[in-house]
This record gives C-alpha cells, structure tokens and sequence, in this order.
C-alpha cells in the first residue's frame, strides 16, 4: 500500500525457554539503541528461527554478514525487516528506501536517526525483567 | 590523549567491522584480568578460561559478546588501530572516555559521559578538554558541515 504507513507485525510475541518476548511498535520505523549488552543481538538470532514460522514469514533479517544489502533490501516489499549492526551498515541509499517504501515496517539496531523519518514512537530499548523481554520508550 | 577521528579512511589500520575483527582476531588473544572484568562489566558475562562464556541468556563462545563489548576489547587489545565506535552504547562510551593513548572514529557526536579532564584531539588538530570542549568542538563542526551543505 503505497503512500501509507503500514504495520506488518504490531506486537511479535514468543517463548524462548526461559525467556518470553513481548514485543509492542509503535512506529513504521523502530530504531532499538540503548546500552551494549542489553540483548539486541540475542533478540536478532531468535528472530532467526522465528521467520521460519507461517505467523512471522514476513521478517527478513540483515546484518554484517549479509551480501549487498542496499540490492537486498531494495527487493523487499510487504516485509518487516530487521536490521543488526546497522550503524555501520545503512548509507543515505538505504535510509531513503527506509523512509520511502512504505509497504514495510522496519526494526533497525541502530543510533544514528539521521536522515530517517522517525518520531517520538520511534525510539525503543529492550528491558530484561524477569526473564520477559519489552520493547520499552527509550528516555 | 583520546584521538578522534571524523572522516572515514580506508586503511588496514582502521577497525569498521567489529564484530568481524573481533570474531577472526581479538577473540584468539588472551584476555588479562582487566579485560575480563571490562566483560563482566559491558555485558554481565562471566568470562571462562576456555573463552566460553556465561550470562543470563545462558552459555555461549567469547564470541557472543555483544558488538560494544567487541569494540571495546579490540580497542584494548589494538590500542594501534583506529577503531570504530558508533555501534557502542553510553555504557561503553564511558568507558572509553575513561581511556588514554586511544584512537576512535565517529562520524558524529555520540552521547557520552566524558570526564570534564579527559584530553582529546580531532583529527589529528584540534584539542580540547572534557565533555565542554567536545560538546563545543561538535557544534562548530555541524555549523561547518551546514554551511558546506553536507
């Protein structure tokens, strides 16, 4: 749907023994910072089994060892994708087709909003509590 | 004195990739007392002998530490190199602006908590004092970097 903003997945929600993740955004573009060591790669090699499932088939996941992500990404459409390490890796190619291709909805690990069409919705940290994993407001 | 630099160059002494230089070379090293505890510190990781580690998501390799406690192990380990750091979070930033006798890239300010002593020269010229004069050196580049129109 060209033009409007979409949400493929408003909450991703799943157990992972002993941990349960319950995901909520708020935004088309999710940009997932906070402190190092706060389980964001953790979280990015769960969704690697998860995509496999029927309920989130639409998730493609990149990171560092993914080949010519600007050509990959660009391929995308209807997706929720999730971006790892991406302050090293998304130039001012691929934040323009972050901002423009609307038909998906994007998780970056990322810091540097620049040149991205963000809000205050935006902006997230995951929270460890008792083993339950959140997608909380970053402050 | 911390160097930083803000123009990326493409040279083997720089560090982009963390995750992979740490994965292929830093990991190898044998990691000092100080260094073990910068992991436990970073990422709440018990660091064994064997370099298997232990946190509360369970039992992984040194090389499931997370890509700011990499930056920061191979900045220790590689204190030569000019090493990346926009990956790090504000806990491994204070971290670092804690250090001496280093060398960084950023493109652009990243918060920190810099010490108000901490001495830091940018590319190679300029040198200024403290989380003031970082704070201050920023500013007049983002009003250079306007009026270029980049």
């Amino acid at each position: 749907m060209r033009g409007e903003k979409q949400m493929i997945y408003k909450n991703i929600t799943f157990k992972a023994a002993p941990f349960s993740y319950d995901l909520t955004f708020d935004d088309r573009i999710t940009l997932v910072g906070g402190d190092s060591g706060t389980g964001k790669t953790v979280l990015y090699e769960m969704l690697e089994d998860l995509r496999l499932t029927d309920e989130y088939k639409d998730v493609k996941l990149f990171n560092y060892k993914s080949d010519n992500l600007l050509e990959a990404i660009r391929q995308c459409r209807d997706n929720f994708i999730v971006i790892d390490n991406a302050d090293i890796l998304i130039n001012d190619d691929v934040r323009k087709f972050i901002n423009f291709e609307f038909s998906n909805q994007y998780m970056l690990f990322l810091r540097n909003c620049d040149g991205l069409n963000v809000s205050d919705k935006s902006f997230k940290v995951l929270k460890f509590d008792n083993n339950r994993i959140t997608l909380e407001e970053e402050l | 004195m911390i160097d930083i630099y803000t123009e990326k160059k493409d040279s083997k002494d720089w560090i982009f990739q963390n995750d992979l230089y740490f994965n292929l070379n830093t990991c190898n090293e044998e990691m000092s007392q100080n260094e073990v505890e910068l992991i436990h510190q970073v990422d709440e990781a018990k660091l064994m002998p064997d370099k298997r580690i232990e946190t509360k998501y369970g039992l992984g390799t040194i090389r499931n530490l997370s890509s700011g406690c990499k930056t920061l192990l191979n900045l220790v380990k590689h204190p030569d190199k000019v090493v990346c750091v926009e990956e790090c979070g504000p806990n491994v930033l204070k971290i670092i602006f804690a250090m001496d006798n280093i060398k960084i890239y950023m493109s652009r300010p990243s918060f920190a908590d810099i010490p108000k002593d901490a001495k830091i020269r940018f590319n190679d010229s300029d040198i200024v004092i403290g989380n003031k004069g970082y704070n201050a050196w920023w500013s007049k580049e983002y009003e250079r970097r306007k009026a270029d129109d980049l």
